[in-house]
């Protein structure tokens, strides 16, 4: 995958996020909520991203951010590859009841508006980052459960898996040997674009006055800079930079996947 | 910037040429009597007002959109002094219990229908009284009877001397309802609620929910005339930010606030005009306001309150939070108040070193930067992290975060909380699941409307915007009672400088800043008012 | 695709519904807070909030509240709204045709864009045309709506003059007619495209996905030999079977529509159901939240609904029971 240049530039871009998320905070060289210089100071060798209208560092916050962001991101894609995997194989494969059965649920947890679902859940219970990743974990695996679903109903009917059953293959085995890798490719791209969703979908509920304050992440710092984007347009344009990286970087390194494992087949 | 306010500018001159052009042309009497002065004027209103009846509701939503078509028995001029409205004059009985209003004559609801004494008997009882929340709690608990003798008099009698009466008969306190309209219906159901019939300056045309509300010139009304506008447009746009943008593109004319950090500009800007004042929608003369939980331990001990009003650098929150629309709030009671007011308070200063030594004399000890521990502070177990939460509506954030910064300088850990209101309001008031909070408590224009409820004992009770500190002291209750049964102000003003005294020492609150609003208009509208018939005598083009 | 078929999978509409209900339900009384202070604003008085209390029922058992409103759901009363003292459903009709026209233009623009550039893009994989595409789409793709809303109104209404900053008419003129209906036109682009945006990119993205895949098929191989023209071997052989991902995941993106609805109807000023949820949120008006969370719910039932029909259409070979 990484001989392509949009799978080097994704891979560059995750291992940009992931490190920064890593070490970010302990080179910060301020703390992100302190007052430190004068408002909105425009970016310079002091403020590399500027300060926002309260004089906080900018630059800090970025760094600091990368660490909640990707543990928000990497804990609900976790969720969502489990339970949507587990699902939409179960349902593709076995058809029949279980296939009814999971399908229906699949389609309830779809049918639950997940932004919806977390801006009620946030507004009642107020703001925090463990309901948000229980919202989201538990809403979003429903297009990856579908996808897989679909590509296995379409692969199911082939020619190699035919094959398998006429030899005698198990279930299992025909699952895992032969379904499996076929499916992966589109639910690895699903799951590019469910990150990339997590990572949005926490900014736009910070957008909208529902991020966890206590906590500083991309989505708290681009809410913080879109009240005086009018005015100043670095501490909201950093940190939806910072977004746009990751969630570029993902949507690369899912496409990169996608087209490796096509070339395999 | 300059580039695109010159743009706006012009679009807004178009658009305005455009509107006078329409308004002149189609508009049949109101556009004929008025012909010239008039224009449409189109006001951004910040949430959508969900009912156009402001007797029913104290949301400042429904008050912005809707009391340009109502009227008071009384309006309160610049000072906050009581000014005829539909009350022509009044008399009060030498023991402050009886007021005698003699009607205005010849005033005519937008329907045509004759405007009376029993209007106003009807709108007291049946729906001011028990639905319009503040003067329900304030006249209503204190009223005896409202008598309507004739068509021109009514009568309001007390038990007791009641003092602020006059200060809540304006349009926002005590908005009179057409009697022929709600009489024998259920008030918060009436149609009428979604287009009003009433005698203000201009007559309900039409209301797109979460769009807009368009109100036309009411030729009748009973100031001569008034109003100059031949059309006034209140477009719901929820968003500072978009109200500006809108602003600068012509779009509207008229906005309730300016967003702070474009304040200045907008102030210096020729293009717009700007209006101070201390009136919102949602009340008067409030002062922001951090309330200590009193029951947690914690909290007990004044040492530990004084010295986080010594970390509180209050001058910050006036230029990062309020970028100078307000000012340090020097007393307990706003200046806005004058005759409550008292100039020689002393209330804690900026001064972490301070801060610092009485944290450490009251057993809050720290190693390095980190949050200080307890070691002998009383009721408080020792090796207790100095930390606790700070509730706070999601709009009031910047201040939130300012106060968890300047805090965190002398070693306390805030953790915040930001709540919607109804949330808050029974987090706060009915559990007291709270540390410590920040309130705007609008004291009003006269204290008995909004700042005795703050430290009233009666008032620790599970109704929201009350006594939060939970604060109770006898003497403080005690001159309470004597201020608002006593008539002369200077007395009145003795009485509340003695209990400002008193609540400054005993440190319930800390008193941060007093906000101010500005109202940014178009230049080519002026005569703007910062009540609630703020277009009434205004003009554009 | 059988008539039964279809008349199950109606069945099924109301019976998710319910479960819809329920979980709305149970989510709202659940939450800390107490909607009676919605109502009464501040500084009423104790009698004053326990009166509002009994008037809107709010004393009465969970249960008891529960049943009266699917009841009244039945024959089709939301309840009355708390903040405005009228039928929930009456206010949520008045905003509904606002949000419809917004999210359904949104829907078109995507699908038929975003399926042409995906078509385009690869048509000549890896070409410059597929790389700028692909970097388009992949940086609106990871723009959050509300920064490229922003900055789509300094830049294009503000800046450029091009279009309104906010709302869905211009309120000097109160125009009819044609002009009225050109009025909300000009109005609804910039929205509309900002909303659609996302989308497109991800349409373009999955379509572009799929056809190369279907590209290196053996059937495609076979076509080609024959000498079909490369352009017939795009639409009539691959793109038939590549929209197959593609479809679910349009019937999937209704609900995500309507997400960013919300935040787009916020930056714009567009008076829709997007605002008024989030205002019924703020003030805990629950017949609106259960209303609006219904038909949302609703929407994508029937969306998914389509898909799988439409599903069916594509791959003949998926055997419904």
């Amino acid at each position: 995958m990484v001989r392509r240049p949009g799978g080097v530039i994704g891979v560059a871009m995750v291992g940009l996020l992931v490190g920064v998320g890593l070490i970010g905070p302990t080179v910060a060289p301020r703390d992100p909520f302190a007052i430190d210089g004068p408002s909105l100071a425009s970016p310079s060798g002091t403020y590399p991203f500027g300060t926002d209208p309260l004089g906080r560092d900018v630059w800090s916050g970025v760094l600091h951010g990368a660490r909640t962001s990707l543990l928000v991101a990497v804990t609900v894609a976790l969720l969502v590859l489990a339970v949507g995997t587990a699902v939409g194989m179960a349902a593709g494969y076995r058809a029949g009841w279980v296939d009814d059965i999971l399908m229906r649920i699949t389609e309830f947890a779809q049918v639950l508006p997940r932004f919806f679902l977390a801006i009620v859940v946030i507004a009642l219970f107020g703001p925090g980052l463990d309901r948000l990743i229980v919202v989201l974990g538990l809403t979003s695996w429903p297009l990856l459960a579908r996808v897989v679903r679909a590509e296995l109903l379409s692969l199911r009917e082939r020619e190699f898996v035919e094959a398998a059953r006429a030899d005698g293959a198990g279930t299992m085995r025909i699952v895992v040997r032969e379904l499996l890798p076929n499916a992966l490719a589109p639910a690895l791209v699903v799951l590019g674009l469910v990150v990339a969703q997590v990572l949005l979908i926490e900014a736009s509920l910070a957008f909208l006055g529902l991020g966890d304050p206590n906590a500083v992440s991309w989505g708290y710092l681009a809410n913080q800079g879109q009240r005086v984007l009018r005015v100043a347009w670095w501490p909201a344009v950093f940190p939806g930079l910072a977004i746009v990286i990751a969630v570029l970087g993902c949507n690369l390194v899912a496409d990169a996947l996608n087209d490796a494992l096509g070339a395999r087949r | 910037m300059g580039r695109s306010s010159g743009g706006a500018i012009v679009i807004s001159m178009v658009l305005l040429l455009a509107a006078c052009g329409d308004g002149g042309g189609g508009d049949g009497p109101g556009g004929d009597s008025a012909a010239g002065e008039g224009g449409t004027l189109v006001a951004a209103i910040s949430s959508d007002p969900e009912g156009l009846n402001p007797a029913i509701t104290t949301s400042g939503g429904t008050h912005a959109a809707s009391e340009l078509m109502f009227s008071g028995l009384v309006e309160l001029d610049a000072d906050g002094e009581p000014t005829p409205e539909l009350a022509e004059s009044w008399e009060i009985t030498d023991d402050g219990a009886t007021y005698t209003f003699t009607l205005r004559s010849g005033v005519t609801w937008h329907d045509g229908e004759p405007f009376t004494a029993a209007d106003v008997k009807y709108t007291f009882e049946e729906v001011l009284l028990d639905l319009h929340s503040r003067t329900a709690a304030s006249v209503g608990n204190n009223i005896e009877s409202i008598e309507a003798p004739d068509d021109q008099t009514v009568v309001f009698s007390f038990a007791q001397p009641y003092a602020p009466l006059l200060q809540q008969l304006d349009v926002t306190e005590a908005p009179i309802l057409p009697s022929h309209i709600y009489e024998g219906t259920d008030p918060m159901e009436n149609p009428a609620n979604q287009a009003p019939i009433g005698t203000g300056p201009f007559e309900f045309v039409s209301y797109d929910p979460g769009s807009e509300v368009r109100m036309e010139r009411f030729d009748d009304y009973f100031k001569e005339e008034l109003p100059h506008l031949d059309e006034v447009v209140l477009r719901v746009i929820a968003d500072e930010a978009s109200q500006l943008s809108a602003l600068e593109a012509g779009e509207v004319d008229w906005l309730f606030g300016a967003p702070g950090p474009e304040r200045e500009r907008l102030i210096s800007d020729p293009a717009f005009d700007t209006l101070e004042t201390q009136i919102n929608p949602g009340g008067s003369n409030c002062i922001m306001t951090v309330s200590f939980n009193l029951d947690r331990p914690m909290f007990g001990d004044l040492d530990t309150r004084r010295a986080l009003g010594h970390a509180l650098d209050r001058e910050q929150f006036v230029e990062r939070v309020l970028f100078g629309a307000g000012r340090v709030a020097e007393a307990p009671i706003s200046s806005g108040i004058g005759f409550a007011h008292a100039d020689d308070i002393e209330l804690p200063a900026y001064d972490t070193d301070e801060a610092e030594a009485l944290l450490e004399e009251a057993g809050w000890v720290r190693e390095g930067d980190g949050t200080r521990t307890a070691q002998g502070v009383t009721g408080v177990e020792d090796g207790t992290p100095l930390a606790f939460d700070f509730l706070h509506f999601p709009t009031f954030s910047q201040y939130a975060e300012l106060f968890r910064a300047q805090l965190a300088e002398v070693g306390a850990e805030v953790t915040l909380q930001p709540l919607e209101p109804p949330v808050f309001a029974e987090t706060v008031f009915t559990e007291r699941a709270f540390d410590t909070n920040i309130i705007s408590y609008c004291n009003g224009a006269d204290p008995e409307i909004g700042v005795r409820r703050m430290y009233d004992s009666d008032n620790i009770r599970p109704v929201p915007f009350t006594n939060a500190a939970g604060y109770s002291n006898p003497e403080v209750d005690a001159l309470f009672v004597e201020a608002a049964t006593t008539l002369d102000p200077d007395a009145r003003g003795d009485l509340y400088g003695q209990i400002q005294e008193q609540v400054a020492e005993d440190l319930p609150y800390l008193w941060v800043v007093e906000t101010e609003s500005t109202r940014v208009f178009d230049a080519d509208c002026q005569d703007f008012s910062p009540s609630g018939h703020f277009a009434e005598t205004a003009s554009c083009g | 695709m059988t008539r039964r078929y279809v008349l199950i999978r109606l069945a099924q509409v109301p019976l998710t519904c319910a479960g819809i209900v329920l979980v709305g339900f149970l989510l709202v009384h659940l939450a800390p807070g107490d909607p009676v202070l919605a109502l009464a604003g501040d500084s009423g008085d104790a009698e004053y909030y326990a009166r509002v209390r009994a008037d809107f029922g709010l004393d009465e058992p969970f249960l008891v509240q529960l049943a009266t409103y699917a009841g009244n759901l039945v024959g089709g009363d939301l309840g009355t709204s708390y903040t405005q003292g009228r039928p929930a459903l009456d206010v949520i009709a008045e905003r509904l045709p606002a949000t419809l026209l917004l999210t359904s233009t949104a829907l078109v623009l995507s699908t038929v864009v975003g399926i042409g550039l995906g078509v385009a893009a690869a048509s000549r994989a890896h070409g410059a045309r597929d790389l700028a595409l692909g970097a388009a789409s992949l940086g609106l793709y990871a723009a959050p709506v509300f920064l490229v809303g922003q900055l789509a109104i300094l830049g294009l209404a503000l800046g450029l003059g091009w279009f309104p900053v906010q709302g869905m008419t211009t309120a000097r003129s109160g125009a009819t007619g044609l002009a009225g209906f050109g009025d909300v036109v000009h109005h609804l682009a910039l929205p509309a495209l900002v909303l659609a945006s996302q989308e497109i990119a991800a349409i373009t993205r999955l379509t572009r996905t799929g056809l190369l895949e279907e590209l290196g098929r053996d059937h495609i191989r076979t076509a080609r030999a024959k000498g079909v023209s490369e352009r017939a071997v795009l639409i009539r052989h691959a793109l038939r079977r590549a929209l197959l991902p593609v479809t679910t995941v349009i019937g999937g993106r209704v609900g995500h529509l309507v997400a960013g609805t919300i935040v787009v109807e916020a930056v714009f000023g567009w008076p829709g159901i997007g605002r008024l949820l989030v205002s019924s949120v703020q003030a805990r008006d629950m017949p609106i939240i259960l209303g609006v969370f219904l038909l949302i719910a609703l929407a994508v039932v029937v969306a998914n609904l389509l898909t799988d029909l439409t599903y069916a259409w594509l791959d003949p070979r998926i055997r419904y029971r």
